[in-house]
Formats: structure tokens, sequence, C-alpha cells
């Protein structure tokens, strides 16, 4: 019994890893080639989430079946990742990190307290059955939980084969690791810019669909509350790194699921922090160091 | 016209949360504006501050409602406000040496998110920790110092002048520090620890000396902030608190202490009048000749009828100031262009 307790734990733990996990990369792709840690970043999360939940509830006249409404939702916040970094970012992108990331801190109050303003504090949901947990080689689980993973693991997938397969991918890379010899040697790096921004935007309202799924409801402060998890995943993995991002939004995931069960429920963010500070002290260039 | 009587109880509440910001906002000035350090963690000190003076004061839990607090010292007023507040001072200071103690060797972004990340914790330790901090409920019974021998009119003003009195003195001794060959070292970290290291300086420790003042000038704005409301709530410690900080410190122009002060007031007078929206509404519409009373209801239509729009409004507000400070003027109203130039650019 406590041995199974324990797995079923940790494959818990594995399940909320894929929702950082998807925020996470996102984040650490942004970071790669814009050079700042994006506070706005959580707003994806929300703008995801709520977005997903008004299609699906037809508030733009037709109702889309959630499936639908979700892609939606990323592709319209993928957009919105663009036009944020184009109003925002792009007119001050020569001035170095600092100013970058505190402006990063305002377009995050701009984005969270405009939709709340439009839509109130109350909670929402995504319109999602309640689901019996069944049997899995002695894991329960709902349906939702083992798609949550699939979708979590195919993103990674994703990811990797853009990042190594494709010209975006190897434009990427090559801005990430110098930005001006990409320019000398061609890349259109405003360019790769913006369809990073996408990217990330995107991943990070699917993370923050994700995040519905499993934690409904929600409020609009959801991404916000939620951005120390995905920096912690992010920091741990070293920041711009794509596949320490991954390994540590698995290892954020199931110590605070560890922790929850058998510390106390009460410091779920604390856990996710300690092993990040732990690590930040040893190896304070996070545990995957080197390019990506 | 109830907007108008109400105008002298307004200024003196606005200008003693503005005393107590400018407090907070001087303190992290000596973080960001002065070391370069992000501290985007500056609600821990000012919450640790406010904690500590509650529970040097408040009374035994056993004369409070709802009180699941285990300790308390009782001192009785008016002489324990002075070991409150340097409770208060020394508190902050010792979580802003926790904090830095970990964190405050690494990068600009680490750094960023170390601090957010360790505020949140800290603000879950409050949460939960009903023993030492009654939980969510809050310490309700902070005593107002002198309050029982004056009437609430005269309190309010003496607290004010309490106040304003407090924001100078730790202005001119941060003028004076920051003028210091102490100053003159904080400057040079920020503008390059390099050099600073060549010339045999421990940087680390610099840093951790800043944070520590910085906290406790924090730690003692959260004091003054506990014995002025009489109340300490988890709620009023988020991080909003922080950036509404920030927002006063980059408009009244990193670096300083003057710019700080000014743009913390600026900050809270605006924040705290927006309250009246509604009432400037309802008397402009009730003053409208009949023929025009349908106009403000038109014009105003299409804005979503909820409670929380207007406060949410207000922090799109202080979004857009940090966007266009930094973007048309990053020295702010009275920073020097050459001290923010030094700190745009470290990796």
């Amino acid at each position: 019994m406590v041995l199974d307790n324990l797995i079923q734990t940790f494959v818990f733990g594995i399940v909320e890893g894929s929702v950082i996990a998807v925020g996470a990369v996102g984040l650490t792709l942004s970071y790669g080639v814009t050079r700042f840690i994006n506070f706005a970043y959580g707003e994806f999360l929300t703008y995801g989430a709520y977005l997903a939940v008004f299609i699906a509830g037809g508030l733009f006249g037709v109702s889309l079946p959630l499936p639908v409404a979700i892609a939606v939702a990323v592709l319209l916040v993928g957009l919105l990742g663009v036009a944020v970094s184009r109003v925002f970012f792009e007119p001050i992108s020569h001035r170095g990190a600092l100013p970058l990331l505190i402006t990063s801190i305002g377009v995050s109050f701009i984005l969270r307290n405009l939709l709340q303003g439009w839509v109130g504090v109350d909670a929402r949901q995504l319109p999602v059955p309640l689901l019996r947990r069944k049997d899995y080689f002695g894991v329960q689980l709902t349906e939702l939980e083992v798609a949550v993973i699939v979708v979590g693991v195919v993103t990674m997938l994703l990811v990797h084969l853009l990042l190594q397969r494709t010209m975006l991918g190897k434009r990427m890379r090559a801005t990430s690791g110098n930005r001006s010899l990409a320019e000398v040697a061609g890349i259109d790096t405003q360019r790769v810019v913006r369809q990073t921004w996408f990217i990330s935007a995107a991943a990070g309202a699917l993370s923050g669909v994700l995040y519905a799924i499993l934690f409904a409801p929600f409020r609009p402060g959801v991404g916000f509350a939620y951005l120390i998890v995905i920096f912690a995943a992010t920091l741990l993995g070293g920041i711009g790194r794509p596949y320490g991002a991954m390994l540590g939004a698995f290892i954020i995931g199931i110590a605070m699921n560890l922790g929850s069960a058998y510390l106390s429920a009460n410091y779920t963010r604390a856990y996710a922090f300690v092993i990040l500070v732990a690590v930040l002290l040893v190896r304070p260039e996070g545990i995957r160091g080197g390019e990506f | 016209m109830a907007l108008l009587t109400g105008w002298a109880a307004f200024l003196v509440s606005v200008g003693t949360i503005g005393c107590i910001y400018g407090l907070l906002t001087l303190g992290l000035n000596v973080h960001y504006g002065y070391t370069g350090l992000l501290n985007f963690g500056h609600v821990a000190f000012f919450a640790a501050g406010a904690y500590a003076s509650a529970i040097v004061t408040m009374p035994p839990p056993s004369e409070v409602t709802n009180a699941s607090y285990q300790i308390w010292f009782n001192l009785p007023m008016p002489y324990a406000f002075p070991v409150s507040l340097a409770a208060a001072a020394v508190v902050g200071g010792a979580l802003a040496f926790l904090i830095g103690l970990t964190s405050v060797r690494l990068g600009t972004h680490y750094l960023a998110i170390a601090t957010f990340a360790l505020a949140g914790v800290f603000s879950d330790v409050l949460v939960n920790e009903a023993w030492l901090t009654n939980g969510s409920f809050g310490m309700n019974s902070v005593p107002k110092p002198g309050r029982a021998m004056l009437s609430a009119d005269v309190w309010q003003l003496s607290y004010l002048l309490f106040a304003a009195g407090s924001l100078l003195a730790v202005y001119l001794l941060l003028e004076r520090l920051m003028n210091a060959p102490f100053g003159r070292l904080l400057k040079g970290v920020r503008e390059s620890e390099a050099a600073a290291k060549t010339l045999g300086k421990d940087t680390n420790v610099v840093k951790l000396k800043s944070f520590v003042i910085g906290g406790m000038v924090a730690g003692f704005a959260g004091g003054v902030y506990a014995h002025y409301l009489g109340s300490v709530v988890t709620a009023q410690f988020i991080p909003a608190v922080t950036f509404t900080v920030y927002a006063g410190m980059l408009l009244g122009g990193a670096a300083s202490n003057t710019g700080a002060v000014v743009g913390a007031f600026t900050v809270v007078a605006f924040r705290e009048s927006t309250r009246f929206i509604t009432t400037v509404y309802n008397w402009i519409q009730s003053t409208l000749p009949d023929a025009l009373s349908g106009v403000l209801p038109t014009v105003f239509s299409p804005l979503p009828n909820n409670p929380s729009f207007i406060p949410s409004m207000r922090f799109v507000v202080i979004g857009v100031l940090f966007v266009l400070v930094i973007r048309y003027r990053p020295e702010g109203l009275f920073g020097d262009p050459s001290e923010i130039q030094a700190l745009g650019e470290e990796d």
C-alpha cells in the first residue's frame, strides 16, 4: 500500500509536470531569442484558459466543441503574443534586459487587469466532464489526466523536432546563440523573434488550458500565481534551455506532489522553490548548462 | 456633497499612506536604484515588519475574537511604540538577510525570480502558520499609539505628523549614507562588479548589506503601517504592493531619494483617488438637467458592469505607467539619466 501510494503520487507529479513542462518550454524559448524573462508570460496561461472557456461557451456567437475551442484559443493567444511583442517589447529591444524585464511587469498588469475588469473575479471552469479514475498498470488516472500527459509529451516532441529538424528551429538556435552573427548570416532575426513569440505564447496558452483541465475552477490571477512554479522549472533547467526546462518541469511537478502528499499540502509552491534554491546554490547556471 | 466634507479626511489618509509608501520606495531604491539589485519581493519585508509590530503589541488571544495566535507580548502603549517599530525594522532586516544570503549573488534574472518566489513562499507561511500570524483572519487588534488620549481627528493628524517625521528622518539618513563612501561603493557595484572586485571589495557582502538596509526600511514601514491601520491581514501583502512601489520609484526616478518620495506620493494619491470615480459620476449625473440624463449611461454602457472594473483599471493604469516611463523617460521625474544608463545593461 505504501509503495502504491508513492507510485500514485509520483504519477500525479508527472501529470502536473506535463503542464509545467509545456509552460516552461514556451517561456524558455522566448528567453532564448529575447534575452529577458517575461513576467507577462503567466497572462498567456490565463488568456488561454479563459478564451477556451469563452469560445466553447459560445461567447463569440458560435459555440465550438471543446478541442476545437482549445485549438482556436491557443492560436489566438499566439497572435496576442506577437502583438504584445510588437507593441511593447520591440521598440525597446535594443536597451538591454532590465528595461524589457520591467516593461513585462507592466504588461502583465495591463493584460491581467483588462481581463479582470472585463469578466470580473468570478471563478470559471472548462466544460469538461467529471470522470471516474481507471486503473492503468496499477495507477489510478482519469482519461483527462492521461490526455494531459499525452498532450505534454507530444508538445515536447514537436518542440524537439522544431528545434532540430526545421529551418525555423535552426534560425531560432542561431539567433539565440549569437544574434548579430545570425543577422550577418542573412537571418531575418526580427522575424525569428516574432515567430518565437507566437510559439512561446501559444505554448503558454496550452499550458493554461491543461492547468484548467486539471485544476478547475480558476480566476484571472491563475497564470500569475502559477508563474512561480513555471519559473522554478525554467531556472532549474537553466534559462533558455528547452531540454533543461522539460527535465526541470518534471522534477518540480514530482517534488510538489510528493511534498503535498507526505509533508503538508499548504506549501506546494514552497517545495518547488526549496529545490530550486538548493540547486542554484550548487549550480547557479541550472542543471543543464550548455547550448541547446 | 459628501465628496467635499470628506476631503480633509481623505487628504490625511492619503498623506499617511503616502508616507508609508514613501518609506517602502526609499528602501527599494537602496536595492534597485543604488545597488542595481532587482528585488521583486519587497512586500515580504513590509509584511515581516508589520507582523513583527503586531506580535509585539497584540493583547492576549483571550481578549480577541477569532484568535489562534500563540505568541504575543502585549507591551503597553504608548511606551511600546518605539520598541515595536525597532522590532519591525530588525525583523524586516533579518528576513532580507536570509533571502539575500541565498540569492544576492545571483544574476539579474535569477535574483528577480528568486526574490519574487521567496516572497510568494513567505506569504504562504503567513497564511498557514496561524499560531504565529493568526492565519488569513489577520491580527486585528494592533493598538494605535496614543489613540486613547486623543480624539479621532486629532489622532489621525498626529499620526500623519509622526509618519511624515519618520519619512523625513529616513530620507535624511539615506541621503547621508548614499553620499558617504558606502553609497559610492553601492553605485560602484551597480556600475561594474568586476571593477569593484578588482579594488578588493567583496561585492556579495556589499550587496547583502544593501539588501539588509533596504529590508530594514521596508520593515520599519510595515511597523508604521500596522499601528496606523490597527490591523494586519495577509490579503494586504500581495505582489501588487511590490509593483506599486516599483511604479512610484520608476516614476520618481531610480537612484534619487527625492524622486522615490515624490513618485510614491503620486502613485498613492492616484490609487486612492480612483475610489471617487463613481461618486463623481453620480454627482455629475445628479446635477445634469433631465434632458441630458441619458448621455452618460449611453457613453459608458459598453463598459462591463462588474464591481471589479474600476479597481482593475487602476492597475491597468499602473501597468501603463511602467511601460511609458521605461520607454520614454527611464530616468523618471528626478533621476539622473547617466545613472540609469549604468543600471541598464548587465548580463
